[in-house]
């Protein structure tokens, strides 16, 4: 007789624990909702600015520019009220403004890290300054943002950059035995020119399945795994929709910049040896003099440690600093922990370096 | 059971070790997969197999391109090779309107420099009132065209117009003309 009314709550539990899984696998989560305005534009890219809450005099006075990956969306650093990086970051005071890469057409599959670093980066800049009135600036770059901004700052070393911090970095190709991708884009195996011809510009859907299948259990069978473990918890479910919405939200990589990643990076790492030609002018390290934070996630697999340590022996900065965090490539700065350990320790570092006037030994 | 309830424990789940036995097996499965991933062979094996699948669809795809630019033609319609020159050239032309942005700027700075301190707050302050913003909600960005139509020539974006309404700038453009 007292197991009628059980079965039948396990049925509506099912019932509702079908209903959650179907929302978050058909439906977008609300992400990015820090309030921001658009302050420039240029072909696809946008620069935001995000509307500063804290009070004047807690203000830093050195804008931040966040610089996400080519292929990715960024708003990652944004992802849900609570649990994001920008939203952490202006409530420390910063003046924070986002590049926002958008998606390339057809027309952009000639892009090169030469035209985004040497051409969108400073002209973003330009604007951020002029908003700010700031002549120094700081600069955070992510993954393939932080190729692009460490570029910008070898070639363009006198452009007021004052600090520059790179989120798994990777920038050196050279230990082909632990890094995946390098094994997999060998030029014995990957032809390049083969996949541009045919594409355009590289897939995102070619470049997400790259990057799951570098982990096929966690990402195809693990990741759903836990949601189903999960599914009576809010928290974890919310965190696991804003998650998906981003991870299955690809875009495409430009053609030209995706051939100097597998050919002049992966294959000849020639940015870490000074071989990197960026519009005739070489790729000098030695001439980047901005204090430099690297943030290493310890289990990336993506871009694993070996690919960050390297660039601190090579630049000229005299304030420099490697920060090892345990975690994934994207769990260091959007997973449980971000808040309790990456994030403060960048503002810790930033702060800092981020008043009006510094010693100049700095 | 009735004890351990009244304790505050979990309820005895009878799929508790089946959970446990299965993450051991996904574990030692990700474990496995992760290094056979990392292998020469998986590599020569997924490059064989893209480059197979390249070979065997590139006379589809170009024999859908050839005929897709015959029917454009007939129906006197650009063709995708022309909009993306036409989308080059809208590109350039940003370029060259950032460009002259650029120089406008310094030269009102030249001309007038502005005094230290007043254009943070002040760019700061017509910038947050004069551009939209973007309100928490789904819709939180401008749609890709109010995007494309605030970078087209004449047409500046209420931020753009916004960055130019700065007291400092507006006065020394006064004071240009």
């Amino acid at each position: 007789m007292e197991q009628a009314p059980a079965i039948t709550e396990q049925v509506a539990l099912l019932q509702e624990r079908f209903r959650t899984l179907n929302k978050v696998m058909t439906t977008k989560a609300s992400i990015a909702q820090t309030p921001k305005e658009l302050v420039w534009t240029l072909n696809k890219a946008k620069l935001y600015r995000y509307i500063p809450v804290a009070p004047k005099e807690k203000r830093h006075a050195i804008p931040l520019l966040l610089v996400f990956a080519l292929m990715n969306r960024p708003y990652i650093l944004d992802l849900r009220p609570g649990h994001s990086f920008v939203e952490f970051l202006v409530s420390r005071g910063y003046d924070v403004y986002l590049l926002d890469w958008g998606v390339p057409g057809p027309e952009d599959k000639h892009l090169k890290f030469d035209d985004y670093a040497l051409d969108y980066i400073p002209r973003a800049i330009r604007k951020v300054k002029a908003i700010s009135g700031a002549e120094e600036f700081s600069m955070l770059g992510w993954c393939i943002g932080a190729i692009l901004t460490t570029i910008y700052a070898s070639v363009l070393p006198n452009d007021g950059l004052r600090n520059l911090i790179l989120l798994t970095a990777p920038l050196d190709f050279g230990n082909k035995q632990d890094i995946t991708f390098a094994r997999w884009t060998d030029e014995k195996y990957f032809d390049v020119e083969k996949v541009l011809a045919a594409f355009g510009n590289m897939p995102g859907d070619m470049i997400d399945y790259g990057a799951k299948a570098l982990k096929p259990v966690e990402n195809y069978i693990g990741n759903y795994v836990k949601l189903w473990d999960n599914l009576d918890n809010p928290q974890i479910v919310e965190a696991w929709h804003a998650m998906n919405t981003w991870v299955t939200d690809n875009i495409p990589l430009a053609g030209g910049a995706f051939r100097q990643l597998i050919v002049d990076l992966y294959q000849n790492n020639r940015l870490m040896l000074g071989k990197m030609i960026i519009r005739g002018q070489r790729v000098d390290l030695g001439q980047l003099r901005a204090n430099l934070l690297t943030v290493i996630a310890e289990g990336d697999h993506i871009a694993p440690p070996c690919q960050s340590e390297a660039i601190l022996s090579k630049v000229a900065s005299r304030d420099k600093e490697i920060f090892r965090v345990p975690g994934g490539h994207i769990g260091i700065m959007a997973g449980g922990g971000a808040h309790k350990l990456t994030w403060p320790h960048i503002d810790g570092w930033l702060g800092v370096r981020s008043s009006q006037k510094l010693d100049s030994s700095n | 059971m009735g004890e351990g309830q009244a304790g505050g424990s979990k309820p005895l789940d009878p799929l508790e070790s089946f959970r446990g036995l299965r993450d051991i097996y996904l574990d030692t499965m990700a474990k496995a997969m992760v290094e056979a991933v990392n292998t020469e062979s998986y590599a020569k094996a997924s490059g064989a197999m893209l480059d197979t699948t390249l070979t065997l669809s590139a006379p589809l795809r170009e024999g859908l391109e050839k005929s897709m630019l015959q029917v454009l033609e007939q129906l006197s319609l650009p063709s995708r090779q022309d909009i993306v020159a036409l989308a080059e050239r809208f590109t350039n032309l940003e370029m060259r309107l950032d460009d002259m942005d650029a120089k406008l700027d310094r030269i009102l700075g030249l001309s007038h420099p502005a005094q230290p301190g007043v254009p943070t707050e002040s760019a700061a302050k017509s910038v947050a009132q004069a551009a939209p913003r973007v309100k928490r909600g789904p819709a939180r960005t401008q749609p890709a065209s109010a995007a494309k139509s605030a970078a087209r020539p004449g047409q500046a974006a209420p931020a753009r117009k916004a960055a130019k309404t700065l007291p400092a700038r507006k006065a020394a453009r006064k004071g240009t003309k």
